[in-house]
């Protein structure tokens, strides 16, 4: 589905790399989440994979591929912009040309924030702006979901409810996710892999193994005794 | 702040105008335009400066502007522009406004939902496949062709409190996009008519009044709408 290939990365286009020659192949269906500590590399990856950035060689080939993306909560979002859950969703329908203006309703429903359809998206807590963003992003039916942090600034209610929605679209729907995580019991619980990048450098486990190969070894065990 | 900001770039562009015998008008209008990308363009090398950028602009075009007026250079009378006169309009102003009109709402029928999605998510804009750039250069040309049309009138002084006032008091009223837009423009309109009938009887400048009837608005629609809270949180207890 997507395959990546000896890619590099630096934003001058020249060495120290923030990514250093990344291999990966991810598959339909998959549930990755990448973890690594701040400043490892892991947004500049999803960027890559949204073609927000060019690498600086290596290729990535995901062609044809319909992306949905919930952006961090307070990253680069407005929130004090005057507008509506539904606007905001009107607004995503229209520019992805679909003629069926009750499908707003339906991924509403499905995020369970139809109550919400008028309400400002200033005046929601974290986990239902979230929510809002899921179902913005699942609107355009896409075949690859990029998340990035969906739980930073939510509450673990809403954590919840958010990881079992990513969770069902990906094992029902088959929608591949590709997560970037700061919550590592999350992370291991719903992903089916977990890619691991430690500075620049990438690490595909299964989610049983990655206590062991990559916290054992930086952290004691009372620290993994805490996850 | 980018419409304080286009509106000195104005007048460096009636400056200039004014040395050269030409429209000051479309003057106004090439200089706004060219600030207007500057901005934009430049917005994209400096993202976390973006307000350090306006001031650069702004001390640019007013300092071209008191050079060249200070100089003596100017062959007109530079103070209609800056406080501005409905009497000085005349016919072809008037055609140049309504153009003006009738090429801005096309614009915003036409990309209404990008200008939205850009504004409140540029990066999600992006993703979504919107040309992000060519539309905020648009915004920015008319943004800078809605500020030349009305400097006659308004002045170049409080042309951006008539950008930005009527929005504040809009966002008072906790609506959505759409009705924000449109209370904007009835606030806007009633400070204008109301400005210029003001200043017909007190015999002032109307960009003035207009501007002082801005801010009354504001307060009143403040006001209405913390009694109006009050009101309710005392019912409901």
């Amino acid at each position: 589905m997507i395959e990546i290939k000896d890619l590099f990365f630096s934003y001058t286009n020249k060495p120290p790399f923030v990514l250093h020659d990344i291999n990966l192949n991810i598959n339909k269906g998959d549930y990755i989440s990448v973890l690594g500590d701040n400043g490892s590399g892991k947004t500049t990856f999803i960027k890559l994979l949204l073609k927000l950035l060019t690498p600086t060689s290596g290729t990535i080939s995901a062609n044809s591929l319909k992306i949905g993306y919930v952006p961090q909560r307070f990253e680069n979002l407005n929130t004090q912009f005057p507008i509506t859950v539904f606007e905001i969703l009107d607004c995503y329908r229209k520019t992805l040309k679909i003629k069926d203006r009750s499908c707003i309703l339906k991924y509403l429903d499905i995020v369970k924030m139809s109550g919400f359809k008028n309400a400002l998206i200033g005046t929601l807590s974290g986990g239902q702006c979230q929510k809002i963003f899921i179902a913005r992003a699942l609107m355009g039916e896409p075949d690859l979901l990029i998340l990035d942090e969906p739980s930073s600034g939510v509450d673990n209610q809403s954590q919840s409810e958010i990881y079992s929605l990513i969770k069902r679209v990906n094992r029902t729907d088959k929608i591949t996710v590709i997560s970037v995580e700061h919550n590592l019991k999350a992370a291991i619980e719903n992903s089916t892999l977990i890619y691991h990048i430690s500075e620049g450098h990438g690490h595909l486990c299964e989610p049983e193994n990655y206590i062991h190969e990559f916290i054992k070894e930086n952290k004691g065990d009372d620290d993994i005794a805490t996850i | 702040m980018i419409g304080d900001t286009l509106a000195h770039a104005s007048l460096a562009g009636i400056a200039v105008g004014l040395v050269m015998n030409a429209n000051p008008i479309i003057m106004a209008f090439l200089a706004t335009t060219i600030f207007g990308i500057a901005i934009e363009f430049l917005r994209s090398y400096f993202k976390k400066y973006a307000e350090l950028i306006l001031v650069i602009v702004l001390s640019f075009s007013i300092g071209i502007a008191i050079t060249i007026i200070s100089s003596g250079h100017a062959h007109a009378n530079v103070e209609s522009f800056l406080f501005g006169s409905v009497l000085t309009v005349t016919r072809e102003d008037f055609y140049l406004v309504l153009m003006l009109v009738v090429i801005s709402l096309i614009t915003i029928f036409l990309f209404y939902n990008q200008l939205v999605f850009i504004t409140f998510d540029e990066e999600g804009a992006k993703i979504a496949g919107i040309k992000q750039k060519l539309i905020n250069y648009i915004f920015a040309i008319l943004v800078a062709a809605t500020i030349s049309v009305c400097i006659r009138i308004v002045g170049v002084f409080v042309i951006s409190s008539m950008i930005a006032l009527p929005v504040a008091t809009a966002l008072q009223l906790n609506k959505g996009f759409k009705w924000t837009l449109i209370f904007s423009m009835i606030f806007s309109f009633v400070d204008i008519m109301s400005g210029i009938i003001v200043s017909y009887y007190i015999n002032a400048a109307p960009g003035g009044v207009t501007a002082l009837v801005s801010v009354i608005l504001l307060l009143i629609v403040i006001l209405i709408k913390y009694l109006w809270y009050t009101y309710y949180r005392v019912k409901s207890e």
